[in-house]
């Protein structure tokens, strides 16, 4: 079985599969930039299952309101209480969307309250350097959205370990893409989606 | 006609012959006395101690029995001991004592504590305690028990509960650790970040060089593979040596006392392989990933270990297969865990398992990390920590029944009796030759 395995999180209410094609293009850059053993296609896993626990990092994305079940709650509590990690992306990127509102007050209940997290945590040098914290996305710098550039993103810690990191940058929209589209930028945007991936598997 | 004279003459003969009769017989009396050997003593548990003293300045008394219904005191045991060894013979017999060990250690982890071990009969209940008071109570289910307490003031002491005559158990603890920390070698994954983690939150400074790309790792502390800040090296898979220097490295630190915990399949790696328990097979799938509470470790995959000598120690097995095993290196001690995906078992196991993951993978670290440990002043002539044990080292097998005393000898009044009537015969004799005239 490979070491990795990028699972994304499938909750009842909102759009979960809002960002099909990330998985496959972090996949790629994983296999790219690193010997990390993944593997090559990625999984869909319920928020409500124990199944949970055999991914120990799990991203969420979505733009519609967000309402977690009960078990999902009660399973993201255990998760996150046992080591695992979430990635949340509001694939808005709008803090007065609806996404983000519902999602942030989901997180709050199941796990704890986010705070931002520090430009220069650990994250942003697991591989790839970025001084300057999170790297700006395409949506941001073109006023997409809330029209903000957001500086910081969020995090819930535990132990000193990031449990929850929750993004306003929408990623989800700027690493959506085919892999293979890579060759035609000039700098790979998915860099920052290596660090994510290398913190939660050393940290 | 027989004359006066002459009857006087034979009763002199007489008194001559009968001195000389009662002269042999007290030759006699004390020769057979020397040939005896001395005289047996005997005294009971209560009587010990002022019959220590009496035999002790008694010069015949050189067969001593002891009938013990209650151990002696560790100065009593080493007064009969010293006995032996002038040359009497000691003997004991024993009613119901109950045997009792105590020991008491110091542990290799970084939070601290001790652990005092304890070996009583089955059923037994024994109570254990230190200057401050008790610590805890167990009942024996087995031939040995163990608790772990935070810390023991002065000596402790364990005594079996209802059995008076059996005197308590004492030990301290003969020093204190400092534990160093660890360092984590492997390839960036589940199973380093989930065991990092596991020793982080049991205390344990880790260090760690994870492999992410080629050339690339990511770093955490300072690895420093040295046993003034280093006590184990957990390598846990066969990249966690990036060239032979490292591993040479590794041998050194381990040869000179430093602990090595080989995970999964890090004993396949050559530099390593020299200093592993064993090799590893190939790797078993487990039936089902079902985290039972009572053998959680069985829902891991795992690399059965084929033992590579007489000097390996194992430790746990599976299936009929070893699974965790241990030798020593030099100055050090390699334990080899077959088991791989441990993460598995903190994520998916039932309740309590991210605590099991992480007390299991924190004894581990211990049980093979270097001891920097520092002596504690104490005073052993106060401790007996293992009193019927120490009776038997001392004084042998106990006899059982009581041997018989030997017939007492001549009373002394006797001899003296025997004395005067030989002084009064030659009295007697002497006297009838000077009246009769003769020389």
């Amino acid at each position: 079985m490979s070491d990795f395995v990028f699972a994304t999180a499938r909750y009842e209410s909102g759009d979960w599969d809002s960002a099909p094609l990330v998985p496959p293009n972090i996949i790629d850059t994983i296999a790219r930039y690193t010997s990390i053993d993944v593997a090559p296609t990625g999984v869909v896993v319920p928020l409500s299952s124990p199944d949970l626990g055999r991914y120990p990092l799990v991203f969420l994305t979505g733009h519609l309101p967000v309402r977690f079940t009960r078990e999902e709650r009660e399973q993201l509590a255990r998760f996150i209480e046992r080591g695992g990690m979430l990635f949340v992306d509001d694939h808005n990127h709008d803090i007065d969307g609806a996404f983000h509102k519902t999602a942030t007050e989901e997180i709050r209940r199941s796990v704890g309250p986010l705070a931002e997290l520090p430009n220069d945590h650990p994250l942003y040098s697991a591989f790839f350097h970025f001084p300057d914290g999170p790297p700006n996305t395409g949506h941001e710098l073109n006023g997409w959205g809330d029209n903000l550039l957001h500086e910081h993103l969020l995090a819930v810690q535990r132990e000193g370990r990031i449990a929850v990191l929750y993004s306003n940058k929408d990623y989800s929209s700027e690493w959506g893409y085919h892999p293979d589209n890579k060759r035609f930028l000039a700098v790979d945007n998915t860099r920052f989606a290596v660090n994510i991936v290398v913190y939660a598997l050393t940290r | 006609m027989r004359s006066r004279v002459d009857g006087r003459v034979v009763l002199e003969w007489a008194l001559r012959t009968g001195a000389l009769a009662l002269l042999a017989w007290m030759i006699w009396l004390s020769l057979a006395a020397r040939q005896r050997g001395g005289e047996h003593r005997a005294a009971t548990s209560a009587a010990l101690a002022d019959s220590l003293a009496a035999w002790t300045l008694d010069p015949r008394a050189d067969s001593v029995h002891v009938n013990i219904d209650q151990l002696p005191l560790g100065a009593e045991r080493d007064w009969l001991a010293a006995l032996r060894r002038a040359g009497a013979a000691v003997s004991w017999s024993a009613g119901a004592t109950t045997p009792l060990a105590l020991s008491v250690e110091a542990l290799n982890d970084p939070a601290g504590g001790v652990r005092a071990r304890i070996a009583a009969p089955v059923g037994t209940g024994v109570i254990v305690s230190d200057s401050l008071g008790v610590l805890d109570t167990v009942v024996m289910v087995g031939p040995s028990a163990s608790l772990r307490a935070r810390a023991v003031l002065g000596a402790a002491r364990a005594a079996a509960i209802g059995r008076t005559k059996s005197p308590a158990a004492s030990a301290a603890q003969r020093d204190s650790l400092a534990p160093r920390g660890a360092v984590v070698l492997g390839r960036a994954g589940w199973e380093s970040k989930f065991v990092i983690a596991a020793l982080e939150e049991s205390g344990w400074e880790v260090s760690a060089r994870l492999a992410v790309a080629p050339g690339i790792f990511v770093r955490q502390g300072s690895v420093r593979l040295d046993t003034a800040s280093t006590g184990v090296v957990v390598a846990l898979d066969s990249t966690a040596a990036r060239d032979a220097r490292d591993a040479r490295d590794v041998e050194r630190f381990v040869r000179s006392g430093g602990g090595l915990v080989l995970a999964g399949d890090a004993a396949r790696s050559a530099p390593f392989a020299r200093l592993a328990a064993g090799t590893p097979g190939a790797r078993v799938r487990p039936a089902a990933i079902t985290f039972g509470d009572s053998a959680p470790r069985r829902a891991l995959g795992f690399y059965p270990i084929t033992a590579r000598g007489d000097d390996v120690v194992p430790l746990e097995s599976r299936d009929g297969a070893l699974a965790v095993a241990a030798r020593r290196a030099g100055g050090g001690r390699v334990v080899q865990v077959g088991y791989d995906e441990s993460w598995r078992w903190r994520l998916q196991g039932g309740s309590g398992a991210p605590e099991a993951h992480r007390g299991w993978w924190s004894a581990v670290v211990a049980s093979a990390a270097y001891r920097a440990a520092g002596e504690l002043p104490r005073d052993d002539a106060a401790l007996d920590p293992a009193p019927l044990a120490a009776t038997y080292f001392a004084l042998g097998e106990p006899v059982v029944p009581e041997r018989a005393p030997p017939a007492p000898p001549p009373r002394p009044a006797l001899r003296g009796w025997m004395l005067l009537a030989l002084l009064a015969m030659l009295l007697a004799e002497w006297a009838s030759r000077r009246t009769r005239g003769s020389t």
